[in-house]
């Protein structure tokens, strides 16, 4: 078939298209993964016992802020990364700040603490839980993002995959954070930023694999 | 824009420089995405030139200068530009949409045929410098014969309708006794398998 006689075809098949459509099911599923991914962990998990009086302190508050502004970065981005001639990667060091800021946070507390309470606000009681769920419940977003990569165009599925990796951890630690029961900066700030790392080094691994279009 | 898009003519968008050729082709490709026929085949003759002579001198540096094999991987990122409509970013420059599909088909078909992508020029400067646009349009290798062979009967007749007589869809459809909808959703789920069977061939050795 000559080229010509291709251009033909697509003319003949040709039917309005809809731009902003990969916008709206970016959101749309990012609200359903979220939606599931709660009611997994309260069903599994369940909340925390104290949660009547500790939702609105100031730990819980920090750990869903974190979950939600790196979700939140990360989608514009994984949306973006599945539009061929934008340029995406560019923004994704923005996803540092809210780290930054938790990060930042951690060390206040270490310094206003004594060295020997240290190893307690760092390891809190259950880091390994953290380390193990939050990457456990991001799959549940992270499988759900990537049959919407598939509808879109993705030119570099490294970069998609790290945004996907990093949407879902987001999400998850939006969910976890119902249930989390450690509540010191240092131990948000090293247990989940190596949670989310971990999502976002597993998303840019497979996708590039997995998406060939 | 009406009045705009009729002034614009093949010649004219042969020879005009990126940001010229951005400057004309996206008002004609935002009619395209609403729903204009004329628009998108307009567009697609001008971007398909512009590609062939991208596609061309990309594949001469990495060592092939068979004719066939540029027209092989233009149909290929034709049908993904087709077929990837939706992605496109009404904000961003259409031409840039474009030439990073078509860097991506190239990279995709090199790597499966065995030859590395690596050493190709980063893109914008090497878009820049693909000279001129090409109509000169040589005969395809038998790849998307090959596709059309895979598809189901009934689409495969109805897509040689449109294609071999000129027939409008409208016709067409009569023809295999569809609605002229129907025959739309038919070419578009035909172009996809085409599009799917091509992105799969070679992946093992035959």
């Amino acid at each position: 078939m000559q080229t010509d006689d291709l251009i033909t075809v697509m003319v003949a098949g040709h039917r309005p298209v809809d731009t902003r459509w990969l916008r709206r099911a970016t959101w749309f599923c990012a609200l359903a993964a979220l939606t599931l991914t709660t009611a997994l962990v309260l069903l599994i998990l369940g909340v925390r016992a104290d949660i009547a009086g500790a939702w609105l302190t100031r730990p819980v508050i920090a750990k869903a802020m974190l979950g939600a502004s790196v979700a939140s970065i990360a989608l514009v981005l994984f949306q973006r990364s599945l539009r061929p001639g934008l340029k995406p990667g560019r923004a994704l060091p923005l996803v540092a700040i809210p780290v930054a800021l938790v990060a930042a946070g951690a060390l206040v507390t270490l310094a206003q603490a004594p060295v020997e309470q240290w190893s307690g606000l760092i390891f809190g009681r259950y880091w390994r839980a953290c380390l193990v769920a939050v990457p456990l419940y991001a799959l549940v977003p992270l499988v759900i993002l990537y049959g919407l990569a598939r509808r879109g165009a993705p030119v570099d599925g490294r970069l998609t995959g790290a945004c996907a990796g990093l949407a879902s951890a987001g999400l998850a630690t939006l969910a976890y954070s119902l249930h989390c029961p450690d509540d010191a900066a240092p131990f948000l700030a090293t247990w989940y930023t190596l949670a989310i790392a971990a999502v976002a080094g597993l998303g840019a691994l497979l996708f590039p694999r997995l998406l060939r279009w | 824009m009406r009045r705009k898009r009729e002034q614009i003519t093949w010649r004219e968008l042969q020879d005009v420089s990126l940001q010229e050729l951005e400057t004309q082709l996206r008002p004609v490709f935002l009619a395209a995405v609403a729903g204009d026929a004329a628009a998108y085949r307009l567009f697609l003759d001008t971007i398909s030139m512009r590609l062939r002579g991208y596609l061309r001198g990309m594949l001469a540096r990495a060592g092939r200068t068979e004719p066939g094999e540029v027209e092989d991987v233009l149909q290929e990122t034709l049908l993904a530009l087709h077929l990837s409509q939706h992605t496109y970013d009404p904000a961003s420059p259409v031409t840039a949409w474009a030439h990073a599909i078509a860097r991506h088909k190239l990279v995709d078909h090199l790597r499966r045929s065995g030859r590395h992508a690596g050493n190709l020029p980063l893109d914008d400067e090497a878009y820049q410098l693909a000279g001129p646009a090409d109509d000169a349009a040589a005969e395809a290798r038998l790849d998307l014969e090959r596709a059309m062979a895979a598809l189901p009967e009934r689409t495969r007749r109805l897509i040689d309708r449109v294609k071999l007589k000129g027939a409008s869809v409208a016709e067409a459809a009569q023809a295999a006794g569809m609605t002229e909808t129907a025959a739309k959703v038919a070419i578009h789920r035909g172009l996809q398998a085409m599009a799917h069977f091509l992105s799969r061939r070679g992946e093992r050795p035959e």
